[in-house]
């Protein structure tokens, strides 16, 4: 086990630095750069471009510019902002407890709803209970983020009133955590409500199938409860699938959500990035891209480990 | 309600035709009991997009501006009509009153700090601040911009508040090449100014100074007590700048009551605010004119100055194009009229050029074409000497109004004859003025381009980059704003003797012969005078309007009306 462990971490080393290399190859062959954020100011010369790009280091050819971001980035210096100078680990610093905030509260609500949810729509198959959660899942599943947002905010926020319509916090009042609550609602609700569709589909596809298991009545046939049928032989064998769904939510709560932070206006890790994005901010991009591959590397080992736990039968080879 | 906007309106056209005080904008006329100024409150200002950085050195976002005007101060500062009046000094020294001293090429200005000014820690504003400024955006590598500070030798400070700026040139535009002033004593022992806190809490002398600065969230701003002005201003506790991800959330939190004013809309977004009771926007006419300049030489990467466009070499072709431009009927139907037909680059201020721009009249563009032989084929384009009337058209993508414009004018022009070929690239494309990022504008790759950028308030420094031919950007040298590469001696001629000298009269006359002789070339269509765009509450009173400044310039005098 413990040598597996390490074995597949070795293993995705050059994969990550592969992974480093072509992100950074994509980002520079875009079109445009940082320096275009300066076109507004009808002061800025030649002279001040030409000084900009030798000071931030984009004169050099490519590859070299990338062998000194991975030395740099190696030795844990991540390099600073181009757009404010601000040291990149820093900036993360400052935006990753948003994100653990908002995408924790999801990770946590979705788990907690998908699987009761999942359990009986499968154990009571075709009831009315299950043609509503396969109904409403496949709506939501279906509805893209930004429209679901937009419509929580119209409705809650501006027609009824009962909630904010985006921000972490009130401004200019001291914390408190209630008026943060009343802020995640609608953010969490957008999220959650698409997840909660894909993970339920999940279960209750999986839970279908091994419900209709031999070993199911076998279970039922040595006088077993239902409840113990169910959860401890039906669910932990059904739950494997859902196990890499879940796992690749892991990345998530550092990546935060692109969309749904930028409608909410959610000062996390998915607004950084796009602020990085459409500024040409090298360093930043690279900072995230580059903790995200790694983080989906860890959650995709991690997913494997927690089969073997469902299912003694997966060994470690 | 609205009468009672309509009567506030009138009454602020009052007040700001009344003239300013040097600085700030004190009411000359006593307002009504009713529109007395209340004094405390916080007022939320949405803005949708993040400054990145609020140090001056460094800044180069309009939004860092925005929050700036309320914390930053320099020497002087420019009026809606685009004159200098002191902000810290005594006055704004000119030839005239003695405080500029022209030797040969070379200009000496000497500026007088008032008295008892202090930075918002109360530490005392000196010339040594002045010298600091100077010394710290030649010596830091990563500042956005030296322009000005570049033309400087040396800085005397015989006293503290006496500061004389030694220019190596004669640099016209020296009474804003101080306008946010740096504290010596708070930054000379930093090693690396972006790494210091002044990068997100820049300290100033204005009415307000910053308090917190949350990234991607808010801006604190609360009252400087140490302000020139104060305990009179500001009148406002605390400003709140809150950071939203897009005009529309931001139109949002105007309506739902979490913001008293917004940021910089469009004209339709305006229009949609127009409907709403208790809402106001603020059009004021900006400097920026959007227009559609027309590449005289090929249309090829690093294309050769001295090359002639097959189909705009021709000058009858390109006075066609601008015959066959609706202005008005784009401004009517875009703009919902917020906008003014454009004619010069140079709008607004002393040097203001209106030389009008000759109307729209197809049938005189079809007959200019006929006349100069451009033959109609069987497609309806029509072609010459075997070049086909067919062009490439490029502005931003993903910028809805531009679009809409170039809709207009690709049916227009083809009713005379002319193709038009849409070919939009990014902002960061198109705009980035750099050749190694491919900008269509440096290298020359593009028949008619679509754009606008802000000019400087000095007509210079928008008139010298962009028409002098010494300016047309090549292969060897990338430098220079001469996108439409036009050669004209007589008006580089004009630029140059406008350069030489200090006279305003003189200067504004070679300016107008220059922008003439530019507008006779039809190289460049002027669509329309940008306006600056921006809502607030009725509540928030005192706001002004300054096409040089951003809205907040004034921001030590809004007051909330409970």
């Amino acid at each position: 086990m413990g040598r597996f462990v390490l074995r597949r971490l070795l293993q995705a080393l050059p994969l990550l630095v592969a992974i480093s290399a072509v992100s950074f190859t994509i980002l520079k062959l875009t079109p445009g750069g940082p320096l275009a954020a300066y076109e507004g100011n009808p002061l800025f010369t030649d002279e001040d471009r030409a000084r900009l790009e030798h000071a931030f280091g984009l004169d050099q050819p490519i590859p070299l510019q990338y062998l000194s971001w991975l030395g740099q980035f190696v030795r844990g210096d991540w390099g600073y902002s181009f757009a404010s100078h601000q040291p990149v680990l820093s900036l993360i610093g400052e935006r990753l407890p948003n994100t653990i905030y908002l995408m924790g509260t999801v990770f946590v609500t979705v788990l907690l709803l998908a699987i009761p949810i999942g359990v009986v729509a499968a154990v009571k198959q075709y009831s009315w209970f299950d043609h509503l959660v396969t109904g409403s899942t496949f709506a939501f599943l279906s509805t893209p983020t930004f429209w679901l947002g937009l419509l929580l905010i119209i409705l809650f926020g501006l027609q009824l009133r009962l909630l904010p319509i985006g921000g972490i916090d009130t401004p200019g009042q001291p914390f408190n955590i209630f008026d943060r609550l009343r802020h995640l609602v609608l953010p969490v609700a957008t999220i959650a409500l698409v997840q909660l569709g894909s993970h339920v589909r999940y279960l209750r596809a999986s839970m279908l199938e091994t419900i209709t298991q031999d070993y199911m009545r076998t279970a039922r046939s040595k006088g077993l409860g239902e409840r113990v049928v169910v959860l401890r032989h039906a669910l932990k064998n059904a739950a494997i699938p859902l196990v890499t769904v879940v796992a690749l939510d892991v990345p998530e709560l550092f990546a935060g959500a692109l969309v749904t932070e930028q409608i909410f206006g959610w000062p996390g890790m998915g607004r950084l990035f796009w602020d990085a994005a459409t500024r040409f901010d090298y360093p930043v991009l690279m900072g995230i891209l580059t903790v995200s591959s790694g983080l989906i590397v860890l959650a995709n080992l991690l997913a494997d480990v927690v089969y073997g736990y469902l299912d003694p039968r997966i060994r470690f080879g | 309600m609205r009468g009672s906007f309509i009567a506030l309106a009138v009454a602020t056209l009052v007040v700001t035709a009344c003239g300013q005080t040097p600085g700030g904008s004190a009411a000359s006329n006593p307002p009504s009991a009713s529109d007395m100024p209340v004094r405390g409150g916080t007022a939320v200002i949405a803005i949708w997009q993040e400054p990145s950085t609020l140090a001056p050195v460094y800044a180069n976002q309009t939004v860092s501006d925005i929050v700036n005007y309320g914390v930053l101060e320099g020497l002087a500062e420019t009026t809606n009509a685009g004159e200098y009046v002191p902000t810290l000094a005594k006055s704004v020294p000119t030839v005239a009153n003695g405080g500029v001293t022209v030797t040969g090429d070379k200009m000496d200005v000497k500026w007088e700090l008032q008295s008892g000014l202090k930075w918002s820690d109360g530490q005392p504003v000196t010339s040594a601040d002045v010298k600091y400024t100077w010394e710290i955006y030649l010596k830091d590598p990563k500042v956005n911009t030296r322009t000005g500070f570049d033309q400087i030798a040396s800085i005397d400070t015989p006293n503290d508040t006496t500061a004389v700026v030694h220019y190596k040139t004669i640099y016209a535009p020296y009474p804003l090449n101080f306008y946010q002033l740096m504290p010596k004593h708070l930054l000379e022992n930093e090693a690396d100014i972006s790494k210091s806190d002044y990068n997100r809490k820049p300290m100033g002398t204005g009415p307000f100074k910053i308090t917190d600065f949350k990234a991607g969230d808010s801006i604190t701003l609360e009252k400087n007590s140490n302000y020139r002005l104060a305990p009179e201003k500001p009148y406002l506790d605390k400003v709140i700048f809150r950071s939203v991800p897009s005009v529309e959330v931001a139109m949002a939190q105007l309506k739902a009551g979490e913001a008293n004013a917004v940021w910089n809309l469009t004209a339709a977004q305006s229009v949609d605010l127009d409907k709403i009771t208790g809402l106001v926007n603020q059009v004021v006419p900006g400097p920026s004119v959007e227009r559609i300049e027309m590449n005289t030489a090929q249309n090829k990467e690093f294309t050769d100055p001295n090359s002639v466009n097959p189909v705009l070499g021709d000058i009858e072709m390109r006075r066609a194009l601008l015959y066959a431009t609706p202005k008005q009927q784009i401004i009517d139907k875009l703009f919902f009229g917020k906008a003014q037909v454009g004619s010069s680059p140079v709008s607004q201020g002393w040097a203001a050029f209106k030389g009008p721009q000759e109307g729209y009249d197809p049938r005189k563009a079809n007959d200019t074409l006929d006349k100069a032989g451009w033959v109609k084929g069987p497609d309806g384009i029509r072609a010459k000497n075997g070049a086909r009337a067919s062009l490439s058209y490029t502005t931003t993508t993903g910028d809805a109004t531009r679009e809409k414009v170039q809709q207009v004018l690709l049916d227009e022009w083809k009713a005379i004859g002319v193709e038009v070929k849409i070919q939009n690239q990014p902002s960061s494309v198109l705009l980035s003025g750099s050749c190694t990022s491919k900008d269509p504008r440096k290298l020359g790759s593009f028949d008619l381009v679509q754009f606008s950028s802000a000019p400087g308030i000095d007509p210079h420094s928008t008139v010298l980059p962009r028409y002098h031919s010494k300016n047309i950007p090549t292969q060897a040298n990338c430098a220079g704003q001469n996108y439409t590469r036009i050669k004209n001696p007589e008006i580089d001629a004009a630029i140059d003797a406008a350069g030489a000298t200090l006279d305003q009269e003189k200067r504004k006359q070679s300016y107008a012969t220059a922008l003439k002789l530019l507008n006779d070339a039809y190289v460049i269509i002027w669509l329309y005078d940008r306006a600056d765009i921006d809502a607030r509450q009725d509540a928030l009173k005192g706001w002004e309007p300054n096409a040089w400044q951003r809205f907040t310039w004034n921001i030590e005098s809004w007051w909330l009306k409970k």
